[in-house]
């Protein structure tokens, strides 16, 4: 267990010999013991290949990694931090969301673009987040920061969830996501709910909703 | 069928029923949602003319659906309020959602509103059924009775209900005048039998940056 919940916005990693950990450049607050940042420039694993595609899907967000044996604090902008714990699946995290993660899992960029025809190019618009994320799998814990508390909704087969695009913040498990509209005419002539776009996650899983519309 | 999920999330559990929501306050649903839009004011073509007139240009959505569904705003703290027929008076800035069965409408607060920047009129809510308001900060409920009348900075001020008489209070001297006031000029007076709700904060807008 690397990361706890030291308050909502900052957690404590534990370093050991031998384990590193991948964090956002500059999101030390403080440590304590023999810990060394350096620049990741392949940031996080995965190769070469997994490198070029993050640069090319503009999800290089620049990382460093920690090594050492020692206790680090990490914090970003004041923003909420939650850590979500990985047992072998898959999340699913735009990369300058992410504040740090460990080292035993992979790093990857998925394409979203595919998911949901026409739409899922329309998704990246919407949610300002691209058509491309960032992919952690294995087994390990990341922290996550929002705007705001982030509150957990399972997904289940049964129970499809629908997030303001805007809200949301991550979502993990074997999870489709599409963008859903509830345009009608009422929306053309500007007298719409100002809830046209909707996230729509079907599967199994969960996603982490923060309590805010904005950005980070 | 109100809940908090957290101090930041308001969950609300439907069953084909209806609320009324601040527009593009939704953050997540599941189940079937329909989102319409709304305006404050009250209903109907006096609810219009009010509207116009008062500037409480509150946009308000309806939801209706099974399932359950989240709200929030900019991470702004959320409180609860239980009204059983009594009359609860809100800025329309920090109302985020009320029961269907509740009726909304505006009425002119004077002088008070204006030294709160926030207009002469303010909203009010009345029936029975829960409503969520807004605060910056986690608001407190002070309790005001014939004996014990409270003064609030309007600043702070977020909502009130309840059988209260507000009357405005200014402590302009002329220490004020030459710059030497203590800061606290204006000042709004409760007195009756009633709750008022007060935010930690100052500031009229609600807080953006974290």
């Amino acid at each position: 267990m690397p990361f706890r919940e030291i308050n909502s916005k900052m957690v404590e990693a534990t370093v050991v010999p031998g384990q590193r950990l991948f964090s956002q450049r500059g999101a030390m607050l403080a440590y304590r013991g023999d810990v060394s940042f350096t620049p990741n420039i392949a940031g996080g694993r995965g190769g070469v290949m997994s490198m070029i595609g993050r640069r090319v899907a503009d999800e290089d967000t620049p990382l460093m990694t920690v090594e050492g044996s020692g206790i680090v604090l990490f914090g970003h902008g004041g923003h909420h931090v939650q850590v979500i714990n990985l047992a072998g699946d898959t999340l699913c995290v735009e990369a300058d969301r992410l504040l740090a993660f460990e080292g035993t899992l992979d790093q990857g960029t998925v394409f979203l673009g595919a998911q949901g025809g026409v739409m899922g190019m329309v998704r990246g618009q919407v949610s300002g987040q691209g058509l491309f994320t960032t992919s952690l799998k294995g087994y390990g814990s990341v922290a996550v920061m929002a705007h705001g508390g982030v509150f957990e909704i399972p997904i289940t087969p049964q129970r499809p969830v629908h997030v303001d695009p805007q809200a949301y913040v991550a979502h993990h498990g074997d999870v489709r996501n599409k963008l859903s509209t509830a345009l009608g005419w009422r929306d053309m002539v500007g007298r719409g709910s100002g809830e046209a776009f909707q996230l729509e996650l079907s599967g199994n899983g969960a996603v982490y909703v923060q309590a805010s519309e904005e950005k980070l | 069928m109100f809940r908090l999920q957290g101090s930041k999330v308001l969950a609300v559990d439907m069953t084909g029923d209806a609320v009324r929501a601040k527009n593009g306050s939704m953050v997540a649903y599941d189940g079937q949602m329909a989102f319409k839009k709304m305006s404050g004011g009250g209903e109907g073509i006096r609810g219009m003319v009010t509207r116009r007139l008062t500037g409480e240009q509150m946009t308000m959505m309806e939801v209706k659906g099974h399932g359950t569904c989240w709200f929030a705003d900019r991470a702004t703290e959320i409180n609860l309020v239980d009204l059983q027929g009594e009359k609860l008076y809100v800025e329309s800035s920090n109302l985020l959602a009320t029961d269907a069965a509740l009726r909304t409408g505006t009425s002119f607060t004077g002088l008070r509103g204006a030294s709160q920047g926030n207009g002469l009129f303010t909203t009010t809510v009345e029936g029975h059924g829960q409503a969520a308001i807004m605060s910056d900060g986690p608001a407190v409920v002070l309790r005001v009775s014939p004996q014990f009348p409270l003064t609030v900075d309007p600043g702070a001020y977020v909502a009130h209900q309840g059988n209260l008489r507000q009357s405005f209070q200014s402590g302009v001297t002329f220490r004020t005048l030459v710059g030497e006031g203590g800061g606290e000029a204006f000042q709004i007076r409760f007195e009756g039998d009633g709750l008022v709700y007060v935010q930690p904060s100052e500031r009229n807008t609600i807080a953006g940056d974290v």
